[in-house]
């Protein structure tokens, strides 16, 4: 601790000089400076840590049969949800959904969660999702982008009003760089993912953004069209690709034997021709 | 009168031929009948042999239009002769007679100067006066003889100083005669210009000639070219590290101009730092080809990285993208494609359908993996060629048991690299089955040294 050994120093120095206030000011200096030291410890430790929050982002479109028209034959809707179904607005402020120009008002602002938009039509296109996080998470919105998909693929049988065609795509937001305001806020949230601060690290325990009830309604494990969510599991990946990699790292193996071998025989046509 | 016609006969006439019953090679049953029918056909101005390169019909449509076609003015009226005539050029000072072919029209030759006078350009090269140059141009490291003799030559070979160089008398490089050339010269302008400020913008005045900066560059100029690639690789790295540095600390440090200015500095150290320690390295080829082709993209890699932190936010799929981008960074689209297909032959997606960090990494350690993999199967394809020219010199040199012993060792362990992988059989490309044995990916000697029989893998293996 540098900084408070130096301000001790200080402290010894002038305490014959200056007395009574003016040494008391010191005091307090010197153990607001080892707070200091610690936070900016605590500074550079959460510079190295991201927060990431997983999502799933796509569309859920259900064909109107009978009850269609020309120009609105489905009824779809496009959401933001969160990868286990928590509620993501704790991190997300509003999310802007920008529609097809042939849409009124095809930019579509959704304040609160659960973060969707439904719409009927009968063209698919591609829609701009952008999510806006709260001031103390992020300045900077994030675009993704999802191409409405309506219709079926062709190997899967008539149009059904009963069936919907989904399409969800998994990701995950990442924040470099964390606030400490956000770190604490969100440290313990189920939609989040927080990575444990080393050991003599600690944040104070969050305060809630919003009431527990509120924050109840925002999850989306209950959602009506909670039946149609894809399931992600990242085992099934991880599985396939460990033992991808397990074949390489043998290939590797072999072929580095191999040019050893053929190495040796090099040196000794080499010798023989020196010979 | 065509070859054929004579062999076959003169036909008599027949009525003329539609297009439609024309052949190229007449039947021996209609010979009579079809060379009358080609030798009336053939059109005036080529030989047979082309027309039947049409196919033996006119174009439709000629491809030129004739009336497009210039004329030559009144080539009707004049009479037009070639005559062997001699002529004189401006641009020669002795009175050397030569001759050429000159087109007479109407028994007037053409006239004027030799029409590649005017291609004779030359330098205005300065003359001095004896006093100016005992007033000014005097130097301790140049005779005024030596001057003169750089002056003349300058003038007599327009300043092509490699010229002038080897002409000179005494031995001085190339940049110490333009260093005293410019020096002259600019001495003569500042001296005979009126006032100063009139040739304050001749670029003589303005950039002299700075011998050791031109000495310096040219000794870095070939420094650079006669690089190994390896090299080059080296120092392209080095430089986009000290560039990404550049740029994370200019971006992190705001607008302290301090950081510009030396970091600009650094680089041309490192640059130098760079090369010297790979010339003091000495590597093998092997090594060398290994981890020049790793190197370079450890750079990218951690410029990626650092780019990314800068943005705060970002959706992993996206850095998955940046980061095997950078990766991949050293490696052409051929390479890419069959990383690619690779990854597909393995059952893996080209994009995690789950892009959870774990699964991010892995995925990038993978790709990381093939290209190492497909690197080394290069290398090997490299040995081998090296192996078989080893061989091709030894048989030249000292024929005898030992190099056949040799060579079969090589032989025998000779392995079957194709060019792409088929983990799981899936691919039967054609390459395989050209190879006499389909599916499998490494062929091992029958010798009893090795002892593991190679498989084909499967994607369920592992």
């Amino acid at each position: 601790m540098p900084q408070s050994s130096s301000s001790s120093k200080k402290h010894g120095t002038d305490q014959p000089d200056t007395g009574g206030p003016a040494s008391k000011s010191q005091r307090t200096k010197m153990v607001k400076s080892s707070d200091d030291t610690e936070k900016k410890n605590l500074a550079k430790k959460l510079k190295e840590l991201e927060i990431s929050v997983p999502i799933v982002y796509g569309n859920i479109a259900f064909w109107l049969g009978k009850k269609a028209s020309e120009y609105q034959s489905h009824k779809w809707t496009v959401y933001v949800r969160g990868g286990t179904n928590e509620d993501i607005s704790v991190v997300v402020k509003r999310v802007v959904f920008q529609l097809h120009s042939s849409f009124n008002n095809p930019t579509r602002v959704v304040d609160g969660p659960p973060f969707e938009l439904s719409e009927s039509g009968w063209g698919e296109f591609e829609i701009v999702i952008t999510l806006h996080f709260h001031n103390d998470v992020c300045e900077k919105p994030l675009h993704l982008y999802h191409h409405l998909k309506l219709y079926p693929e062709e190997d899967s049988g008539p149009m059904s009003t009963k069936k919907p065609v989904v399409v969800e795509s998994y990701d995950e937001i990442v924040f470099t760089e964390p606030s400490e305001g956000f770190f604490s806020r969100v440290q313990n949230h189920p939609a989040v993912v927080v990575p444990r601060l080393p050991a003599g690290f600690a944040l104070p325990p969050p305060v809630p953004l919003e009431d527990a009830d509120k924050r109840r309604r925002g999850d989306t494990k209950d959602h009506t069209l909670s039946q149609w969510f894809s399931n992600f599991s990242e085992a099934d990946e991880l599985l396939k690709l460990a033992a991808a990699r397990q074949q390489v790292q043998a290939h590797i193996a072999t072929l580095r034997r191999q040019l050893s071998l053929i190495d040796g025989q090099h040196q000794q046509l080499k010798s023989a021709s020196d010979m | 009168m065509d070859a054929k016609d004579i062999l076959l006969g003169l036909p008599k006439p027949t009525t003329t031929p539609t297009p439609h019953g024309h052949q190229l090679l007449p039947l021996p049953a209609d010979k009579k009948s079809r060379p009358p029918k080609e030798s009336q056909r053939k059109p005036d101005g080529i030989s047979r042999e082309v027309y039947a390169l049409t196919g033996g019909l006119a174009p439709l449509m000629p491809s030129v239009d004739v009336n497009h076609l210039k004329r030559r003015a009144q080539s009707e009226n004049e009479k037009i002769t070639w005559q062997w005539l001699p002529f004189t050029s401006s641009a020669r000072k002795d009175n050397l007679q030569l001759y050429h072919w000159v087109r007479v029209v109407n028994g007037v030759p053409p006239s004027g100067d030799y029409s590649f006078a005017k291609y004779n350009k030359s330098v205005d090269v300065i003359k001095y006066t004896d006093d100016e140059y005992e007033k000014h141009l005097t130097d301790p490291m140049w005779t005024k003889e030596e001057t003169d003799e750089l002056f003349d030559l300058c003038e007599r070979f327009d300043l092509r100083f490699i010229v002038i160089a080897d002409r000179f008398p005494t031995s001085r490089t190339v940049e110490e005669l333009k260093s005293r050339y410019y020096s002259v010269c600019r001495a003569i302008l500042i001296a005979r210009a009126p006032a100063p400020g009139d040739i304050a913008g001749h670029p003589l005045v303005k950039d002299a000639y700075n011998i050791s900066q031109d000495v310096e560059r040219k000794r870095a100029l070939s420094m650079v070219l006669s690089q190994t690639k390896q090299q080059e690789r080296r120092d392209a790295e080095v430089l986009a590290e000290a560039k990404r540095i550049s740029e994370a600390r200019k971006a992190a440090k705001g607008t302290d101009e301090l950081e510009v200015p030396a970091m600009t500095d650094t680089v041309p150290d490192d640059n130098d730092g760079a090369a010297a320690a790979v010339d003091s390295l000495s590597p093998s080829p092997n090594a060398q080809f290994t981890s020049g082709a790793i190197a370079p993209p450890v750079s990218e890699i951690a410029s990626t990285l650092a780019s990314l932190r800068m943005m705060r936010v970002y959706l992993r799929t996206h850095a998955l993208e940046q980061m095997v981008q950078a990766a991949s960074s050293s490696a052409g689209l051929r390479t890419i494609k069959r990383v690619e297909q690779t990854l597909q032959d393995l059952g893996v997606n080209l994009k995690p359908k789950v892009p959870t960090k774990a699964v991010c990494a892995e995925h990038l350690e993978l790709r990381k993996e093939i290209l190492t993999l497909l690197n080394l199967q290069k290398q090997l394809q490299y040995k081998e060629a090296e192996g078989s020219s080893y061989r091709d010199g030894l048989y030249a040199e000292t024929p005898g048991t030992p190099p056949k012993r040799v060579q079969r060792a090589v032989e025998q362990d000779r392995t079957f690299v194709p060019d792409s992988f088929s983990f799981g059989g899936e691919r039967m490309g054609k390459r395989d089955q050209k190879r006499k044995a389909p599916g499998r990916l490494l062929e091992g000697p029958p010798s009893p040294a090795q002892s593991k029989r190679p498989r084909k893998f499967k994607a369920s293996d592992g």
